[in-house]
């Protein structure tokens, strides 16, 4: 009886993982063509290798007021700067920031430099530089109590539709992620590669132009560059994707 | 005064004399075709890379013709047969008084 | 009825009137292989032509095109051309090999302005011509940016 006991214990251990609920989240890499994909795995064949470039230019260049580089603090950024990409946004003294946020910040602030314009080329340089500095390994998104707030605003702006086409983000990338629009397979929308080098942009470009082309997608006004709403989402979109592997700076069609 | 960007080379250090070994060559340059319009409906300026050619010890190993048609920032895989140690050279030419030259050597054994 | 169907057709007619298109046509990608090999004969086959069927960004498209040859200097492949039919210039790239080429196989990354035929020609050492021909589907992301 006792005996018949511990199997039936060993069934169900043995059993469970069967029944644990497995991870369904993909990234839209597992949609591109194989050309594509080799281009992103191959550092030698991505166009995002001259960003890369051009930023660890940047990352040693002390042309500025104060005659410091961010190698002067920051040192080398393949060590420095290993896994930091994987937790932004994220609170810094007090406010949400953004990648591109906080390089601001360190130019502004210790630089003494004016601050750099999304989309620019010096800006994509360096958070191509760093968030190459994470690619493998995992988004750890910010756990902070205090942007719980920020978080659910993000969260509420994901689910709120908006647009001449009344559409929200969760409608395409939650309820309908695998069905086609127009010919192309609707993304899960995970922000596990950027800045990405998008083939339609023919550049690379930050997360915050990829959301500026949905809202204008669905024909709705677009949020400023560097407006919280962006950073907002921007969180909702790394906690909802928390774990996944970090793919920067991956190649999109 | 000619302009020029930043060339990424990928050949093996060294090869076997008789070896076909192969190169790879990638040049940052946005290729304007000439066909895309502002917002504004202005035209946007033809601005491509002309010609590419590789010369391994001074002997033409490939030559391309580039055409708008070329995708941006120029990618190559070639080939090239190992027969002397020496370098090699890799010469891209386009509008505007565009060029950029990078050496490599190679050691055949 | 009769005159209503006849002005339904004409309405019909001009909105299908054809514009000034900015893409070449078949025949204008015809004579750009004409300037090439001009009166000598074109051979069908033999040149290995990878362009993927389905192509999810025409903006770079990867290619590669091989022609299998000794590449010797009695016997090679002189030059390999690539024309599109409805690029809005014919011409896409000509690679020019040697025989310190050792292989005659490049590949590249082109631009395709829309789904249509891609021609590959080959040019030997005796100047004979072949050429193979991909058609591929080219689509367009879904949604459009105002920047």
């Amino acid at each position: 009886m006792r005996l018949l006991g511990q199997l039936a214990l060993l069934g169900l251990l043995l059993a469970a993982p069967i029944f644990s609920y497995a991870d369904s989240r993909i990234s839209a890499y597992t949609l591109m063509s194989p050309s594509n994909q080799a281009m992103q795995n191959d550092m030698n064949l991505n166009p995002a290798m001259f960003w890369i470039m051009d930023g660890e230019a940047l990352w040693a260049d002390r042309n500025n007021p104060s005659n410091k580089a961010c190698v002067d603090c920051h040192r080398d950024a393949k060590q420095s700067m290993k896994g930091v990409s994987a937790t932004f946004p994220k609170r810094v003294q007090g406010k949400l920031l953004n990648l591109e946020g906080q390089i601001n910040q360190c130019r502004t602030m210790r630089q003494q430099l004016p601050a750099l314009a999304y989309e620019s080329k010096p800006l994509l340089a360096l958070s191509t530089l760093i968030a190459y500095q994470s690619r493998g390994l995992p988004i750890a998104a910010s756990r902070d109590p205090a942007l719980e707030s920020e978080l659910q605003k993000g969260k509420l702006l994901y689910f709120q539709r908006m647009g001449q086409l009344n559409l929200s983000c969760a409608q395409c990338h939650d309820e309908r992620a695998g069905l086609k629009l127009a010919g192309s397979v609707i993304p899960q929308a995970h922000p596990t590669g950027y800045p990405i080098y998008r083939l339609e942009w023919q550049n690379v470009g930050s997360l915050q132009r990829r959301l500026r082309n949905c809202m204008s997608g669905v024909r709705a006004e677009q949020y400023a560059y560097g407006s919280l709403e962006l950073s907002q989402i921007e969180l909702y979109l790394m906690q909802r994707a928390n774990g996944m592997r970090i793919e920067s700076p991956a190649v999109r069609p | 005064m000619s302009r020029s960007s930043r060339a990424v080379i990928t050949l093996p250090k060294t090869a076997k004399r008789g070896e076909v070994f192969e190169i790879r060559a990638i040049v940052q340059h946005e290729m304007e075709s000439g066909f895309r319009h502002t917002e504004q409906g202005v035209r946007v300026a033809r601005d491509i890379i002309r010609e590419f050619v590789c010369t391994y010890n001074g002997k033409e190993v490939f030559r391309s013709e580039l055409h708008p048609g070329i995708g941006s920032n120029p990618l190559f895989i070639f080939y090239a047969k190992a027969e002397q140690s020496g370098s090699l050279e890799f010469k891209w030419t386009g509008d505007d008084n565009y060029l950029t030259i990078v050496k490599h050597t190679i050691t055949v054994l | 009825m009769n005159q209503r169907r006849i002005f339904i057709t004409s309405l019909t007619a001009l909105s299908l009137s054809p514009w000034q298109s900015a893409s070449a046509t078949p025949s204008e990608a015809m004579q750009a292989m004409q300037r090439i090999v001009g009166n000598r004969p074109v051979n069908t086959g033999r040149i290995y032509f990878d362009l993927p069927p389905l192509v999810e960004n025409g903006n770079l498209v990867a290619i590669k095109i091989a022609v299998q040859s000794p590449m010797t200097q009695n016997d090679y492949v002189k030059a390999i051309h690539v024309i599109a039919e409805a690029n809005p210039l014919p011409n896409v790239v000509s690679c020019y090999f040697t025989p310190l080429s050792g292989k005659a196989e490049v590949s590249t990354r082109i631009r395709l302005a829309d789904s249509q035929k891609v021609w590959a020609l080959a040019q030997m050492s005796d100047d004979s011509f072949w050429r193979t021909s991909v058609d591929t589907v080219v689509t367009l992301s879904a949604c459009t940016e105002m920047i």
